[in-house]
């Protein structure tokens, strides 16, 4: 009985130290976002603001509104790659899941070993490639460069939920006289509708994240990304 | 009979056609560019050809010669597997530890769960803003904390500015970022762990330890596999993180092969010797990934 206390005890030490870890700088952003800029800046640090204001908030409105730019070309860039890959991805799932061709193993030998490919070596063929088709510094070419990056993954993952839909259910639908079209679109796709939302999810959050391909393929300031945005204004003050 | 073989041959066009967009896409925005950039590293490639228009000459392997030469690339290499080992052992025992703690039936299993995910769903960028201000060198929080535990002894700490701290504090910021989906991923694998052999093994008197490492892990098995992999090859291709935190420096401690080759390409304009770079990091990644699955297929429980 005493081990089990111990254990207990551990487990809940276990916990504490690792969640301490992961949420205090969570904290500590919100805190320092409250401080006024003295405190901030101040040494030994304060774990609580002194005297909490909110200018930190109002000037992000009124000075620094250039950010909202970056934020809107961030949500127009990584809706429509989610959209589009979560498009493409039910397109391609659906056949990798259901039928065994030739291209259908070839096709997923492709898409996993691009998983292995870096970035940068992308980066350096797109840059003279797309600058050859002027699509560079646009933002089409930028959402076209990252949903191909983020297709396979999705493609991948769409393919699992399709598996799990029964065969039989289009067969029936078949027999029903029911076209092919009609069959994915009315009847299959339906059924892998959280498959779909996890699928757009995924591809959201990962273009929310880019960085590299933001930074090769786009210059004007006017359509640069957040977290460009942010890496440029920022990084000065703390390095 | 003939029905058949019209759904068939109905079929196989049917699929090809659902597989163009995403072949177009691959094809163009990852295969090509792929193939591309293996040749330019070949070639005596610099901006001025884009500008131009001027293709890339053939210039006898002298960016390959020019890399083996100079020990950027040896030192980009050590410093990328040292991070890839440092991150993915603490982030898998540590990954471990909270997911079985998470299962265990403590009190609040359900809301710490969720909590633990907010690091993940932060962007790389501003992760790397958060360590970078608990770093700063001279009002950041971690130097007041070791001034604190060394009581006063060590009053100037600058993780990110010393070259053999550096690796360790950007490891940090990658850690705190990663842990959350390898823990959620480890954790979907315990709920696969069968209860009663848990349970035959107790009664057998098999101790916890025991249990665990002839037990939960074997069945884990394939869960850990595709975690540790997907881990290997995000942490193997990190950049922004680096680049942010401390751009390669100081003095190359940070110089990974990502930050190696972006400099070579896009800082110093060459993008031949940059497409040299990602060449060699492609292979070691491709070996990397081909020796991890071979090891790992002998541990399969299957």
């Amino acid at each position: 009985m005493k081990g089990r206390t111990l254990s207990k005890v551990l487990c809940y030490i276990i916990l504490a130290v690792i969640l301490l870890f992961l949420l205090f700088p969570i904290y500590w952003m919100l805190a320092t976002s409250f401080k006024t800029n003295m405190e901030a800046y101040m040494y030994p640090p304060t774990f609580f603001p002194n005297e909490t204001t909110v200018d930190a908030y109002i000037s992000l409105f009124t000075v620094n509104n250039q950010f909202f730019v970056y934020y809107i070309n961030n949500f127009i860039v990584s809706g429509i790659t989610a959209i589009i890959c979560t498009l493409f991805a039910v397109f391609t799932g659906y056949a990798l899941a259901r039928f065994h061709f030739k291209w259908t193993v070839i096709m997923s030998g492709i898409l996993l070993s691009t998983q292995m490919f870096p970035i940068v070596s992308r980066m350096i063929s797109l840059y003279s490639l797309m600058s050859k088709v002027h699509l560079i510094n646009t933002m089409p070419g930028l959402i076209l460069a990252i949903s191909a990056a983020q297709l396979p993954f999705c493609a991948m993952l769409m393919s699992s939920f399709f598996a799990s839909v029964p065969k039989e259910l289009e067969e029936a639908a078949y027999v029903d006289g029911a076209g092919r079209g009609t069959i994915l679109f009315k009847i299959i796709t339906p059924l892998v509708k959280p498959g779909m939302l996890a699928v757009g999810i995924y591809a959201f959050l990962m273009t929310w994240d880019d960085y590299l391909h933001a930074a090769t393929l786009i210059q004007t300031d006017g359509l640069r990304t957040l977290s460009i945005g942010i890496a440029l204004r920022y990084l000065g003050e703390l390095s | 009979m003939r029905k058949l073989n019209s759904k068939n041959r109905g079929d196989r066009i049917y699929s090809f056609c659902l597989l163009i967009p995403a072949f177009l896409l691959a094809l163009f925005f990852i295969l090509i560019p792929i193939v591309d950039s293996v040749i330019k590293s070949f070639q005596d490639f610099k901006v001025k050809n884009i500008i131009s228009g001027k293709p890339g000459v053939w210039n006898n392997f002298a960016n390959y010669i020019k890399l083996f030469a100079s020990n950027a690339l040896g030192n980009a290499v050590v410093n990328t597997f040292v991070f890839v080992v440092f991150v993915i052992v603490f982030q898998f025992v540590l990954g471990m530890a909270l997911a079985l703690v998470l299962n265990s039936n403590i009190k609040g299993a359900r809301f710490f769960r969720s909590i633990m995910m907010t690091p993940w769903v932060v962007p790389t960028v501003i992760s790397a803003l958060i360590w970078m201000w608990l770093f700063q060198p001279q009002y950041g929080l971690v130097k007041y904390l070791v001034s604190l535990v060394t009581f006063g002894k060590v009053t100037e700490f600058a993780m990110l500015n010393q070259p053999d701290s550096a690796l360790t504090g950007v490891g940090i910021a990658a850690l705190w970022k990663q842990i959350p989906l390898m823990t959620l991923l480890l954790l979907a694998g315990l709920q696969n762990v069968p209860d009663d052999i848990q349970e035959a093994a107790m009664i057998d008197g098999a101790s916890k330890t025991r249990r665990f490492f002839s037990i939960t892990m074997p069945y884990m098995a394939s869960v850990i596999k595709i975690a540790v992999s997907m881990s290997i090859i995000e942490n193997f291709k990190q950049f922004p993180l680096f680049w942010t935190m401390t751009g390669g420096g100081p003095d190359g401690a940070t110089t990974n092969l990502a930050i190696l080759s972006y400099r070579e390409a896009f800082v110093s304009m060459n993008l031949g010797s940059g497409a040299a770079v990602t060449t060699i990091w492609m292979l070691l990644m491709i070996i990397t990934v081909g020796i991890y699955n071979k090891c790992f297929r002998t541990y399969d429980m299957t």
